[in-house]
């Protein structure tokens, strides 16, 4: 194989439906340039476990700490809307693992489809989580409206979480388990509107014919991101809603 | 699946004659600001960190010359002071010694290590240097919202409390993590994929596996330093609790978080630093390295146990005797691959043909400065001691050994050693090691009297002591000013040289490693001609010595 | 291990050597993961005791297994890919071990200095049983 810069390496089109692609000028086959490109995903996605994994340390912690306040906290949470978001996420998986599937096998019509009804999952997820969010609001558990303003070290309580003589009032530290909950769906969600971002830029250059048995990268890619989002809410499930 | 597919070329044009080079094949300002080649990016990392470190280096010597008098010289009140010293530990510690080495000197010299046109994810290459920029614009304007006197560790739950920029510089740390882990990920992957052919494993340069192990710490420790400045924030914006005590939450749990990241991060610092004095022992001694497989193994071998060890920074947090005990017991197995390394270079150098140039001056200094930094991490890893010894001036002393004494040494060391390498011209070496020397002499008269006070129980981050302390600070003092003189003259030395444009030769050492073997300056793709390996490495044997006198074009 | 070129470097083909997984083996997958979900909410109304959180990580293990290998690939993916991915769960795994290990481990006592015997770890809980005055 040939290693100087002045050859660029295309990759043929199947197609009339599709485009050619490019292999980047410093590499020398396809195959590296795929190689390398998902490897550096792969590292990617490790650290993302490593920072996801930040909190859930921290969830197990305070649950050794309080497993009570943990308790109570999860029977405030819907269970069958968490599960709703569960099967949504999982059968959005599934849709995106035939697209990166359809795309492999140029199947262009296929990986749009799939790919849309990917995104029609996360939009499903997003509004079933806003109405979750919208009763925790409610029942003053979580009052977004005052999430930012300056906690008062003197009285002790805490401008967002008004649950202090109600169903929490029996445990200790009650906001607790809320603040985890928050911060852990909170960067779980965005991370679900950032995979639909990338779902929505792969459609566009599906639509345009860039995808396909030879080139499939970036499809496959963003595939991998969003079974991570999956994989992450796979494990937030039990520990949120149905806190063992 | 198809088999054969015709490859269709597109552009058959050959590049430029030799006097074009990376430094002079493109000019104007996106040139530069929009380049994908990482000789280009490599240089604007070595300005940026290079401007950190002399910044970081100012709030340095303000901070002595506070010291130099019991009740304070220089600043109106203590909470100055808490922000002087705490810029000068996060100025250093995240702009400078973390990005520097690799992202400067790394992203210079791995690919024409490697035999490859450039690192694997150009485009990621130049991110991670947007990302270096826009966390020192943070890191700025955090001091322009206020500053932030927490110290470099922003230990809650003070961090949580203080009525200062934590946030803004939490965002800084934030984005500089994240410079840091694309680095690394690209390395790793630029190791895995582009080495020439016939480069294997054991005929890298040890450059490039101290940079390997390196980023294997960035992408698995950072994130957690991520999601851990991540939670600061959030426990100042809306109160989570989890590292408040008054919530619930336990500041123990912070310090976990941060030294997991934290005490590998020392070896994401030092061990580039050990991969350039590794390259520079055996071209200064023109010797194949003494145990090239063991030194190999064990940046691998640091940077796993490194991740067993960072409770030795909580002996006296409260964590549990138990966790204490194993920590420490764990932290002295760091020292084996540690002297592995340093029986290593010092065998190297035994009966080697010896050139007592300015990057082998500071080798040699850093030899001699690293011996004494490692010893005493021993002494600070063992529980009973350390608990005598925490945050005193002793463990001060210990880590500018480390920090300070090996890594930015080892760093002016490779900058001395590849400046021709990238500049095409050499520096004046008499002046070259006039700073070496103003470097060594006032770098120990600054940091022995901190081992010595620090074991008589002087306490670190006071702006205000006993006077009982004052000779030793003031020795500290004088001996910082020496450093910053060393410093001067040596940026003043660089700088004189491109100006003086005296020639360097082709290969100015006679390093056979491949960064040597292509065109001095390299030109945009970095070879000519692409690269097949068949020798050994450090095999001297197959060196050409016409390219040791013949100029640059 | 040649740098430059695969072992199969037979064509410009990206995909070359790789594996397209069948709609079947996909639609499975779904299935099983849908079944196990129902698993792990009936299983959340058992008590075990203190096995409950064993249980239910055992099952969201399995799942994400299953999403790994199959949905990601992984089972079909190259050696150093495999090692990058589950070497981050290793290394998280010390940040748990340690840290948990910590917690558990620690002398939970606010009086340290007072009483010598180890405490009841959840003194904080009992010292604000009654923190409904707020
Ligand atoms: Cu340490």
């Amino acid at each position: 194989m040939s290693h100087d810069g002045h050859h660029s390496v295309v990759i043929p089109a199947p197609g009339p439906e599709f485009v050619p692609h490019t292999v980047a000028h410093h590499f020398d086959t396809p195959v590296q340039e795929f190689q390398a490109a998902k490897l550096g995903f792969w590292l990617f996605l490790a650290t993302e476990i490593l920072l996801f994994g930040g909190l859930f340390a921290a969830y197990f912690y305070f649950h050794e700490s309080y497993p009570e306040t943990f308790r109570l906290g999860g029977r405030q949470l819907d269970w069958k809307l968490g599960a709703l978001n569960t099967t949504v996420l999982l059968i959005s998986s599934w849709t995106m693992a035939m697209g990166v599937r359809s795309a492999q096998t140029s199947q262009k019509q296929k990986t749009l489809m799939y790919c849309a009804l990917t995104v029609l999952g996360a939009a499903i997820f997003m509004v079933v989580k806003f109405f979750e969010y919208k009763a925790k609001n409610e029942h003053g558990l979580i009052v977004f409206s005052e999430l930012f303003h300056p906690y008062d070290g003197a009285t002790g309580s805490i401008p967002w979480f008004k649950d202090y003589h109600g169903v929490m009032a029996g445990v200790p530290h009650g906001h607790l388990f809320f603040a985890i909950y928050l911060t852990m769906t909170a960067i779980h969600g965005l991370h679900v509107v950032i995979g639909a971002g990338l779902i929505l830029w792969v459609m566009k250059g599906a639509a345009k014919g860039r995808f396909h048995a030879g080139y499939f990268l970036p499809v496959d890619l963003v595939g991998l991101y969003w079974h991570l989002v999956d994989l992450i809410w796979i494990f937030l499930f039990p520990l949120l809603y149905l806190v063992p | 699946m198809t088999t054969n597919v015709p490859v269709i070329d597109v552009h058959a044009e050959a590049h430029g004659s030799g006097s074009t080079h990376y430094l002079n094949c493109s000019k104007g300002f996106w040139s530069w600001a929009g380049t994908l080649d990482h000789k280009r990016i490599g240089l604007m990392y070595l300005i940026g960190t290079g401007v950190a470190f002399l910044a970081g280096g100012l709030f340095a010597l303000l901070v002595r010359l506070h010291l130099w008098q019991p009740d304070g010289l220089l600043f109106k009140d203590n909470v100055q002071y808490n922000q002087i010293f705490t810029l000068h530990g996060a100025f250093m510690v995240f702009l400078f010694v973390i990005p520097a080495i690799p992202g400067s000197l790394g992203n210079m010299v791995l690919p024409l290590m490697l035999g490859a046109k450039d690192v694997a994810l150009p485009r990621l290459n130049l991110l991670s240097f947007y990302l270096w920029v826009t966390g020192a614009v943070l890191a700025a304007l955090a001091i322009i919202l206020g500053g932030f006197d927490t110290g470099w560790t922003f230990y809650a739950p003070y961090s949580l409390y203080t009525d200062q920029a934590v946030v803004t510089i939490g965002l800084a740390v934030f984005v500089l993590g994240f410079s840091s882990i694309f680095t690394g990920l690209n390395f790793i992957v630029t190791v895995h994929k582009l080495r020439a052919p016939g480069l294997t494993w054991f005929r890298m340069p040890l450059f490039v596996w101290a940079l390997y192990a390196t980023s294997i710490l960035q992408v698995l420790a950072t994130p957690v330093l991520g999601i851990t400045v991540l939670l600061v924030a959030f426990e100042r914006l809306y109160h989570i609790g989890i590292f408040d005590p008054r919530l619930g939450g336990d500041p123990v749990l912070f310090e976990h978080f941060f030294w997991f990241y934290s005490h590998p991060a020392v070896y994401i610092m030092v061990l580039p630093a050990f991969g350039i004095i590794s390259e520079l022992v055996s071209v200064h001694s023109r010797k194949p390295l003494f145990g090239y497989k063991l030194i190999a193994f064990s940046s691998l071998a640091i940077a796993i146990i490194s991740f067993l060890v960072w409770g030795h920074h909580m002996f006296t947090s409260g964590q549990s005797t138990y966790a204490m005990f194993a920590f420490s017991f764990l932290t002295f197995f760091v020292a084996i691959p540690t002297a592995i390394k340093e029986f290593s270079w010092v065998a190297t150098v035994w009966k080697g043909s010896i050139a007592l140039n300015a990057p082998m001056l500071y080798t040699l200094a850093f030899l001699i400065i690293f011996a004494i930094g490692g010893l005493t991490g021993v002494i600070l890893g063992s529980l009973n001691v350390d608990i005598h010894l925490h945050d005193t001036y002793f463990v001060v002393a210990h880590f500018h050994y480390v920090m300070m004494g090996s890594i930015a040494l080892a760093f002016f060391a490779g900058l001395h050693h590849w400046w021709p390498k990238m500049f095409g011209v050499m520096y004046d070496e008499t002046m070259a090691k006039i700073a070496c020397g103003l470097i060594f002499v006032g770098f120990n008269a600054t940091f022995i009297p901190q081992f010595i006070m620090g074991s008589r129980g002087m306490p670190r981050r006071y702006a205000t002591y006993v006077p009982e302390y004052q000779p030793y600070h003031m020795a500290s003092t004088i001996g910082a000013m020496i450093l910053g003189v060393g410093v001067a003259v040596m940026v003043f030395c660089f700088v004189a040289s491109l100006f003086q444009r005296k020639k360097a030769m082709q290969n100015q050492w006679g390093g056979v490693t491949l960064d040597w073997l292509t065109p001095t300056p390299p030109p945009l793709e970095n070879f000519a001609e692409a690269p097949t390996v068949t020798n050994e490495v450090y095999d001297y044997s197959t060196l050409d010595y016409k390219a040791m006198q013949t100029p640059v074009r | 291990m040649s740098a430059h070129h695969d072992d199969h470097s037979h064509g410009a083909l990206q995909m070359g050597h790789h594996h397209v997984s069948s709609s079947a083996m996909f639609f499975n997958v779904l299935v099983a993961l849908l079944i196990l979900t129902v698993i792990t909410v009936g299983a959340s109304r058992i008590d075990f005791g203190s096995a409950n959180m064993l249980i239910a990580m055992a099952i969201a293990s399995i799942k994400a297994s299953l999403v790994i290998a199959i949905f990601m690939h992984v089972k079909w993916d190259t050696a150093i890919n495999r090692i990058v991915f589950l070497s981050s769960f290793l290394f998280l795994s010390l940040l748990f071990i340690f840290t948990l290990a910590d917690h558990a481990t620690r002398r939970w006592d606010h009086e340290m200095h007072t009483t010598r015997t180890p405490v009841d770890k959840q003194w904080v809980y009992k010292q604000h049983e009654h923190a409904g005055d707020h």
